[in-house]
């Protein structure tokens, strides 16, 4: 008999990507398909349950050590940070984080304290730090563009795709951040408790990306 | 305003009935067995100056450590944790005193965690320190009264890890970076963070450092990864530091736990902490380490005085958290017998009762107004018989269930 692993899910992008994995991985993914309101879903035969559970969850989850492995992108990792073991890019679920502003202003000029509006304040803060900046975070839950559109902020630190949703509120990128991808986390304990069954559904995956 | 005088702060907790019994009884049996190995307990107060969690290496980062200043300002914090304070007291207090050194803790630690991640601030550790000796017999003892306080903490089927830090330090040294750019590295090894290990490397070129620093945190597992690290890291230093793992991996295998043994090559410590031996011991359905420890040679001397040690400490919290889940049974004791008179100023009811007790008996004073009252309680909480006194006779109750 198989170990049993638990392995926490992000609901929804990531889940309809990572369930297309799951079914080139050869899992019965009918549960998965078909889950009604169930938040617990077993894979059968593979003795692995999935938990669907919103990006932060995933990582609270699996640092916690009650899932064993957890699928969440980089984004919500650079937020809440944590220990655990990120052991792989699964590469789906791919975006950047970026500054953008209001087209055709420079974003550096002038001395004044600039204010950022966000839903990723850590990411803001260590990444002006690193410029040795000093601005002023203002935390978004929404739609994060119409902050500078109402004049809260000069910019925003957000996730960009395309580009499309800046570019009709008259905003453009003034700079890359960095990349997100959805991450393979593992729980420190799990690693070395259910190494072997860890790694083979690494490489499983890793095999069907 | 509203008083916050009905709660505990965030990350702390009121233990009772078992789980206060619990705590005790677990923490006697890690005293039973570091005494019956001649270490001897030490206490250290429980605030400290700033600048002994502070030192050159800076081990803390000042988010984790809960601070308070003294009448002439000078910044203090609540022990942040039980090694460096014992590293002041051996560099100061112990100075002159025999070597080695064995000394054991079980006193509390406080880290502020970032606010609803369900951490707790206190925590309870246990465990011990060998300062001097000889560096290989000290390492050896120490991971065995690790092994012999795994099985003392009854967690069931632990799993013990090993790595040796030496050479990850010894890899970065060879690349001639800067410490910031260590940690760097450090960090995503630490966390095992692949793509991130291959992109930072990326930039220092392809080379025999390179392409052994990006396999390091896969190299764990069984005897098995041993042969893969010797044949990928032929340096001097590498092959020795492999050497004492492997010997160390063989020591426990005579102890009788092979099936239980890890051997993680990308074990990394905190910044400069350890110095070479780190071990580490995981049980069943914990997300976390239960023991922690390793060889830590340059701490002390942050203090101003050179000398070798090795230890590890227990997270007692987590030993009685899986304790108080698997046994339903009660620990806290229930009093065999309750003694009841009517007149409260009756010496022999004291006398009485120092006797029972004197006979193993635990025995309750009833302190209720009334015998009813009495043998109501006595009901309530199990207790199997009431003692009523009257002048100088006793006349036992039996209590039905």
């Amino acid at each position: 008999m198989k170990k049993k692993v638990l392995i926490a899910l992000t609901k929804g992008r990531l889940e309809k990507d990572t369930t297309v994995l799951f079914k080139k991985m050869g899992f019965d993914i009918s549960q998965l398909e078909n889950k009604g309101r169930k938040l617990i879903l077993s894979i059968p035969s593979q003795n692995i349950d999935v938990v669907l559970a919103k990006a932060a969850d995933v990582i609270t989850y699996v640092e916690h050590g009650v899932c064993d492995m957890g699928i969440v992108g980089k984004d919500t990792i650079s937020e809440m940070g944590g220990s655990f073991f990120e052991i792989s890019d699964l590469g789906f679920g791919r975006c950047h984080f970026a500054l953008a502003g209001k087209k055709g202003i420079d974003f550096y000029k002038g001395y004044g304290v600039k204010t950022i509006a966000t839903k990723y304040p850590n990411v803001a803060r260590s990444f002006f730090q690193s410029k040795k900046m000093d601005v002023e975070i203002i935390k978004i839950e929404g739609s994060v563009e119409l902050a500078p559109l109402l004049s809260l902020s000069q910019g925003i630190v957000d996730i960009v795709e395309t580009g499309t949703t800046l570019n009709e509120n008259g905003l453009e990128v003034k700079e890359f951040i960095s990349d997100i991808s959805a991450r393979l986390i593992v729980n420190t304990a799990s690693m070395k408790l259910k190494q072997e069954r860890i790694s083979e559904i690494k490489q499983l995956m890793e095999a069907n990306l | 305003m509203k008083k916050n005088n009905l709660i505990v702060p965030e990350g702390t907790r009121d233990l009772i009935f078992d789980e206060c019994a619990v705590k005790r009884e677990v923490e006697s049996r890690f005293k039973r067995l570091f005494e019956s190995r001649g270490y001897s307990e030490v206490i250290t107060p429980g605030i400290e100056f700033y600048d002994v969690f502070t030192g050159k290496a800076r081990y803390f980062q000042q988010e984790q450590l809960y601070k308070l200043v003294d009448s002439k300002n000078r910044l203090l914090v609540l022990r942040a944790d039980n090694t460096l304070p014992i590293a002041r007291l051996v560099a100061t207090r112990y100075r002159e005193s025999i070597f080695p050194l064995k000394v054991f803790y079980n006193q509390n630690i406080f880290l502020a965690n970032p606010k609803n991640s369900g951490k707790d601030d206190e925590i309870s550790q246990c465990g011990i320190e060998i300062i001097g000796g000889d560096i290989r017999k000290s390492d050896i003892e120490a991971l065995s009264i690790a092994v012999e306080a795994m099985k003392a903490s009854a967690c069931g089927n632990f799993r013990f890890e090993i790595g040796n830090s030496q050479i990850f330090d010894g890899l970065v040294k060879l690349l001639e970076i800067s410490e910031d750019e260590i940690e760097e590295i450090r960090a995503v090894i630490d966390g095992k963070n692949y793509p991130a290990l291959n992109s930072i490397l990326d930039d220092y070129g392809q080379n025999e450092v390179t392409s052994a620093l990006r396999v390091l945190p896969s190299l764990f597992g069984d005897g098995g990864v041993f042969e893969k690290a010797e044949k990928l890291m032929q340096w001097k230093f590498a092959q020795e530091a492999i050497e004492m793992l492997k010997n160390t991996f063989l020591f426990l295998e005579g102890l009788g736990i092979s099936n239980q043994i890890t051997v993680d090559f990308g074990l990394v410590s905190r910044k400069n902490y350890y110095t070479g031996l780190i071990f580490k011991a995981y049980a069943e359905n914990y997300g976390s380490p239960i023991l922690s420890g390793g060889r830590y040679d340059n701490l002390i001397s942050d203090f101003g005085f050179s000398v070798p040690a090795v230890g590890f400490g227990l997270n007692i919290g987590a030993i009685c958290m899986i304790e108080l889940s698997k046994s339903s049974r009660a620990k806290v004791k229930v009093p065999d017998a309750i003694v009841f008179s009517e007149n409260e100023m009756d010496a022999d009811i004291i006398l009485y009762c120092n006797n029972l007790a004197n006979k193993d008996f635990i025995v309750e004073n009833s302190v209720l107004p009334t015998l009813e009252q009495t043998l109501e309680y006595a009901k309530r909480r199990g207790i199997a018989q009431v003692h009523i006194m009257d002048r100088n006779k006793v006349q036992v109750l039996e209590i039905e269930e």
